[in-house]
């Protein structure tokens, strides 16, 4: 008796349960007539305060979060934006000095304009906040000293001109505009003078100005408005621990434009629940997700599901340890790059998120491209034991009963470093061992317990091979930054110059020999080269990145193993007008795209 | 049996005690852990695109969150805090006390897991009656073996499984999330069903890889209380049935109460696996991220939390189980 | 052999038979249901995958790259994983961390479980409430979010330090349950008969009270070893261990993160270790339920 009530009694709750499922899923995705927007972002937390600055924050960039521009991502031209709050700009001066003009129709959500003032507060807030272009240390290379309001909708802001870097237009064009009535609140009126006490005041004076933006900082990193009032398209409606809600803000300069009545972001846990999502067909734009071939058929066999796809400024690349031995050896580096065969490495570990790069330089295929570097002198390093084997003889080791072995007869061993939570590492990892194994190379996998452990013990110098992300672009000092940078010993000395540290010190890990001999190049600085990439013109550039590239494809700090695929995954069920491949959005949040005219209603 | 008030003030002062040990202990167990948290933050902001120079400014704020001082002076400042009920600080969501992230997790687990556990609680003290009753028979060995596999199967398989049915091959119910996002908050229907359908699965989930503990502890049970003396006794009487089932399943019941009251104490660090595969934002995610983001005020408020809760779900059972075993009430033979 | 004093067997159903008659005991209760000596085939034959496993395979099982997760068929009988190793290879040479380290773990929890449990059940007073106390704390420290905490701290690649973590976190329990079985054991008549005949602690502990507790012991044990086998491949699944070969959580890891589960591609790659591991625990289920009957004559339906 009592179990069949008991049963009856949960079958009936199933069957309750069922169709309020169905019928809560059917009205989530067709409430109001503009529709809504389902994206998916990053980790979602409803504690966060509506601070841009802050790490995990409630103010999405695109969404209700405005910069006076969006980059391109052009590889070769920092310099180009599309018009965000700055509906356009001068650049004069050799580059020290920029005026901003606002959008004169631009509002904040609850009807105030938005002007000069707003920039001038937002430029004090990114002192306190760290911005980039914004260090209140005077004499810092690309460090703005002033910002000064012509008039309403003009603010012109200067850059140090003793030390001035390219780098700065793009660092000053990506700031956060903030509302200065809100914001007011927290920031004390005479912060400009604080902030120019702390360039150009004593050195006592200085250090007090600086310590108090620096406590300003700590304190408004984590305040936030307990209201949403944006620039954007969007105003934060809700927040829950899994999802936040935005509505249409009706006062943003170019509200026609923009499409969807609402949009959700989904919280990103993890790829499974991202590619379960997309099974339902449930998302409308998705950040980049790396997925299996499997994956990728099944996601594109859903009605409306299609992936939009552009070259991405990063690329995996397997490090050397230079500071053990025998890796210190060119020709063993060399002998390792020509045994690995990285289509293959691709295939198995990144699959169609991943192009295996063509030459190990240091580049991904498109910058290569992009920067015009001749390919003609490059190293392709394709797969040849019989090369391999020279250059280990080359490096004195010998081979008996099929194993290499070192010079004083020790076996060859390549031990591999990856981390457990990045599945592509892993699974390309053993890949690479298999490889080695196959060609008589010992080679061994070790993963690490987490991201976090792994950083530390590389940063340590503990790992002989590992992995590490290369090719950061767009700009060719970031790029050159990850194989020339700290990371190999190379850190920004006093007054613009650099200063190599040996390896196991400061953080140098890669232990790369400060300069080296290149046929056809002579002695080269690559430290030194990196830095001059932040102060030269763009021709100048070019020459330079042509260099570095021969010098890594000669040196091989670093294998090159594939370059990342920017896969966007969009459904056209309710929305058209997509981007297409290729196009230079696609590394911005959907809600650029929006703003640019894209994303229309069916 | 003593007093009440006198056991319930042992029961507490050995509480803080434990307390005080665990936060200590963990305290220092996780400063041992390696890893810069910075050094995280800053990898990930440069891979999202982010100039190096950038990251390094934006991870500088970071660094005015993150204890100074000798190990010591930072202990003593953590107890002195603790006192006043103040956890802490978060560095992954800079400035968010780290009490207020806990508890916003701890809430979603505790509905999810108590329905789950009623419901294997249910499940597997009927099923483990019949195992008991018929255990000559196919019948109770069948249960029994479904019980142990059950049990043996890991919950995050049984979380996969039932993800890849119920919400890709035959999408009944909503793939992850805790509700609707689109529904309005509150006490209205629309928004409860909401909440309902959203935890539906993943406490089957839980509940399928834990009533077979609950069948197998039920039989065993049943099957010495059924050899016990007073069943004979009343058999002999001429008690009809029902009346027998009465007594015996009053008497097979306790021990089933104490895994009850014990894993409640156990819900929050344990739902860790099925909370990750349904991106339930509970405790076990948030603890996860945390150690991942080695975010030690977080981290020291969880431990602390599921501290508590085991231990005051050890107090509970000890005297749920004074209150229900009347030979444990007379002071009779030492239970542990 | 010592002989063990006799008392009446009314209602102590924890009194052992002899020792010689201990083996006989067992094959007799195998025998008698055939779904228990099925049991203990498979935990035999797991134990062989083990321990002779690896040695049937070469140490670079051969990769296929363009032959990746192929279902059964005729050369790869279990199909292939992410780069075209054969899984049957991959389970067998798999098999020995799992299973090394689930049985070191069990081996710790029980042998430091047992012997904290006896020495403070024996001893009582002082002692007794300290080691008390002690498994109180193990028993309170949040299990999963501790593991969680050490794997970052040791770098545990290798099954023993893995199985030394796992079952220093899990003793708890079991000291309790000894601690009380002794309680109650203390105040039976033989143990009084013994010190009086001034007998060692020693002696006691070992000759008299071990035998006893030696049933819950053996199969809490067995049981044991599913769970750390559980817990190891739950956490191999979250991605949080360490490792450097391959093995059966490592298997799943990949599989799931390849995303078997939403396209069904591979699905022999996920499904091996998690049948492998329900075998091996249905093995080990049906043994325990064996040794329950011979530890416990009530059970026996004759």
């Amino acid at each position: 008796m009592r179990r069949t009530a008991v049963a009856a009694s949960v079958l009936a709750l199933c069957a309750a349960l069922t169709a309020t499922g169905c019928s809560s899923s059917n009205n989530s995705t067709s409430k109001k007539s503009g529709g809504t927007f389902t994206a998916i972002l990053t980790h979602i937390d409803p504690k966060a305060p509506i601070n841009p600055y802050n790490q995990t924050t409630n103010s999405f960039r695109g969404y209700n979060a405005m910069m006076l521009g969006w980059s391109k991502n052009t590889a070769t031209d920092a310099t180009q934006f599309y018009p965000a709050i700055a509906k356009s700009w001068d650049l004069a001066s050799g580059g020290t000095k920029l005026t901003v003009h606002i959008q004169p129709n631009a509002k904040w959500s609850d009807g105030k304009p938005v002007t000069a003032d707003d920039l001038k507060l937002s430029a004090a807030v990114a002192y306190a906040e760290g911005g980039s272009a914004f260090a209140a240390i005077p004499g810092t290379a690309g460090g703005t000293v002033d910002v000064k309001v012509i008039d309403d909708k003009t603010v012109e802001f200067d850059q140090n001109s003793t030390k001035p870097l390219n780098t700065w237009f793009s660092n000053v064009m990506t700031m956060y505009v903030l509302p200065a009535h809100i914001w007011s609140t927290q920031v004390p009126s005479d912060i400009w003078d604080t902030i120019h006490t702390a360039l150009t005041g004593s050195a006592a004076e200085a250090k007090t100005a600086q310590d108090t933006i620096t406590a300003l900082g700590k304190k408004l990193i984590s305040w936030g408005p307990d209201k949403d009032v944006s620039a954007g398209p969007f105003t934060l409606s809700r927040v829950t621990t899994s999802e936040a809600l935005l509505t249409k803000n009706a006062n943003f300069f170019d509200a026609d434009k923009i499409a969807p009545s609402q949009v959700v972001i989904k919280n990103y846990q993890d790829n499974s629940s991202i590619v379960n999502l997309l099974l339902n067909g449930q998302i409308d734009g998705s950040v980049y997700v790396a997925v299996s071939e499997s994956q990728l058929d099944k996601i594109l066999a859903v009605k409306g599901n299609q992936v939009v796809s552009g070259a991405s400024p990063v690329q995996a690349s397997l490090a050397f340890n230079e500071s053990k031995k025998p890796f210190d050896n060119v020709h063993v580096r060399r002998g390792i790059a020509y045994l690995i065969d990285r289509a293959q490495v691709t295939k198995i570990g990144e699959s169609s998120s991943g192009k295996a790069s063509p030459y190990p330089s240091g580049l991904t295929a498109t910058q290569i491209q992009g920067w015009g570097v001749d390919t003609s002198s490059l190293n392709a390093y394709s797969v040849d034991a019989t090369k391999a084997a020279s250059e280990f003889q080359q490096a004195g080791m010998t081979q008996s009963g099929g194993k290499w072995m070192l010079a004083d007869g020790t076996p060859f061993t390549v031990p591999i470093q990856t981390t457990s939570d990045f599945n592509d590492w892993t699974s390309g990892a053993s890949n690479v061992v298999a490889q080695l194994k196959a060609a008589g190379v010992d080679a061994t996998m070790t993963a690490s317990s987490d991201y976090t452990t792994y950083l530390a013990d590389l940063a340590a110098g503990k790992f002989t091979v590992s992995w590490w992300l290369t090719a950061l672009g767009p700009s060719p000092y970031n790029i050159f930054q990850r194989l020339y940078g700290s990371a190999n010993g190379w850190k920004l000395g006093a007054g613009g110059g650099v200063a190599h540290s040996a390896p196991g010190q400061g953080g140098n890990w890669m232990g790369e020999a400060e300069s080296s001999d290149i046929t056809g190049l002579g002695t080269v600085n690559p430290g030194e080269l990196t830095n001059q990439l932040s102060q030269v013109s763009a021709d100048q550039q070019k020459q330079i990145v042509a260099k570095l590239a021969k010098f890594t494809n000669d040196q091989v700090p670093a294998i090159a193993m594939w370059d990342y695929v920017n896969q966007n995954f969009i459904n056209t069920n309710h929305f058209t007008k997509f981007p297409p491949n290729d196009s230079d959005v696609l590394r911005q949040p959907q809600g650029v795209w929006m703003q640019l005219g894209f994303i229309q209603a069916k | 049996m003593r007093k009440l008030p006198l056991r319930l003030a042992g029961h507490l002062v050995r509480a803080l005690v434990m307390i005080w040990v665990v936060a200590t202990f963990t305290f220092f167990l996780i400063r041992q852990m390696p890893g810069d948290p910075v050094a995280a933050q800053y990898e990930q902001l440069v891979q999202q695109g982010m100039s190096p120079d950038g990251a390094r400014n934006a991870t500088q704020l970071t660094y005015g969150f993150m204890p100074t001082g000798s190990t010591w002076s930072q202990y003593t400042h953590y107890l002195w805090r603790l006192l006043h009920f103040d956890l802490g600080r978060s560095t992954q969501t800079l400035g968010v006390s780290a009490s207020s992230e806990v508890l916003t997790g701890a809430k979603w687990t505790i509905g999810l897991v108590l329905a789950g556990i009623l419901l294997s609680f249910a499940i597997g003290a009927v099923l483990g009656v019949i195992a008991a009753t018929r255990r000559s028979s196919g019948t109770g060995d069948a249960l029994t073996i479904t019980g142990s596999l059950f049990h043996a199967i890991p919950q995050f398989v049984m979380a996969l499984v039932l993800i890849t049915v119920f919400t890709v091959i035959w999408p009944v119910f909503p793939t992850d999330g805790n509700v609707d996002i689109l529904v309005d908050p509150g006490f209205n229907g629309p928004y409860i069903a909401s909440l309902v359908s959203h935890a539906t699965l993943p406490a089957l989930a839980y509940a399928l890889s834990m009533f077979g503990s609950y069948l197998l502890t039920m039989k065993s049970s049943v099957i010495s209380v059924l050899g016990d003396d007073f069943v004979l006794a009343a058999e002999l009487r001429g008690l009809t049935r029902g009346i027998r089932f009465r007594y015996i399943a009053r008497n097979a019941l306790l021990p089933l109460f104490t895994i009850f009251a014990l894993t409640i104490g156990f819900m929050f660090g344990g739902a860790v696996f099925i909370e990750k595969a349904f991106n339930y934002p509970g405790m076990g995610v948030t603890l996860v991220n945390s150690i991942g983001h080695r975010d030690y005020s977080t981290m020291n408020a969880t431990f602390l939390l599921i501290t508590a809760a085991v231990i005051v779900a050890n107090i509970l059972a000890d005297l749920l189980y004074t209150a229900i075993d009347p030979r444990v009430r007379r002071g009779g033979t030492a239970g542990a | 052999m010592a002989t063990v004093l006799e008392t009446p067997t009314g209602t102590t159903p924890t009194v052992t038979p002899a020792r010689q008659g201990f083996w006989r005991n067992l094959w007799r209760v195998l025998r008698r249901k055939p779904t228990r000596l099925a049991g203990s085939l498979i935990v035999a034959l797991f134990v062989a995958m083990g321990v002779i496993g690896p040695f049937l395979y070469p140490a670079n099982l051969p990769i296929d790259a363009g032959n990746a997760y192929a279902g059964p068929s005729g050369s790869h009988l279990l199909g292939t994983d992410f780069q075209g190793t054969d899984v049957l290879a991959l389970l067998v040479t798999g098999s020995r961390y799992v299973l090394v380290a689930a049985v070191i773990a069990a081996a710790c929890t029980v042998v430091v479980g047992t012997g904290i449990g006896l020495y403070a059940g024996y001893r009582r007073g002082g002692p007794d409430s300290v080691l008390m106390r002690i498994t109180d704390f193990i028993i309170t420290i949040p299990g999963l979010p501790l593991l969680l905490v050490l794997s970052t701290l040791w770098k545990y690649s290798n099954p023993l330090t893995m199985g030394l973590v796992l079952g220093v976190t899990g003793w708890g329990s079991v000291a309790r349950a000894v601690r009380s079985q002794t309680l109650s054991l203390r105040e039976r008549g033989f143990i009084e008969a013994a010190r009086g005949l001034g007998l060692s602690t020693a002696h006691v502990v070992r000759k008299e009270l071990l035998p006893n507790v030696a049933p819950y012991v053996a199969m809490n044990l067995l049981i044991s070893v599913t769970v750390y086998i559980y817990l190891e491949v739950g956490l191999f699944f979250l991605g949080v261990l360490p490792f450097n070969e391959n093995n059966w959580g490592v298997m799943i890891n990949q599989a799931v993160q390849n995303g078997v589960t939403q396209t069904g591609q591979g699905l022999s790659y996920l499904l091996s270790p998690l049948v492998a591991i329900l075998l091996l625990t249905l093995g080990i289920v049906l043994l325990v339920d064996a040794m329950d009957e011979v530890f416990n004559p009530r059970l026996r339906e004759d």
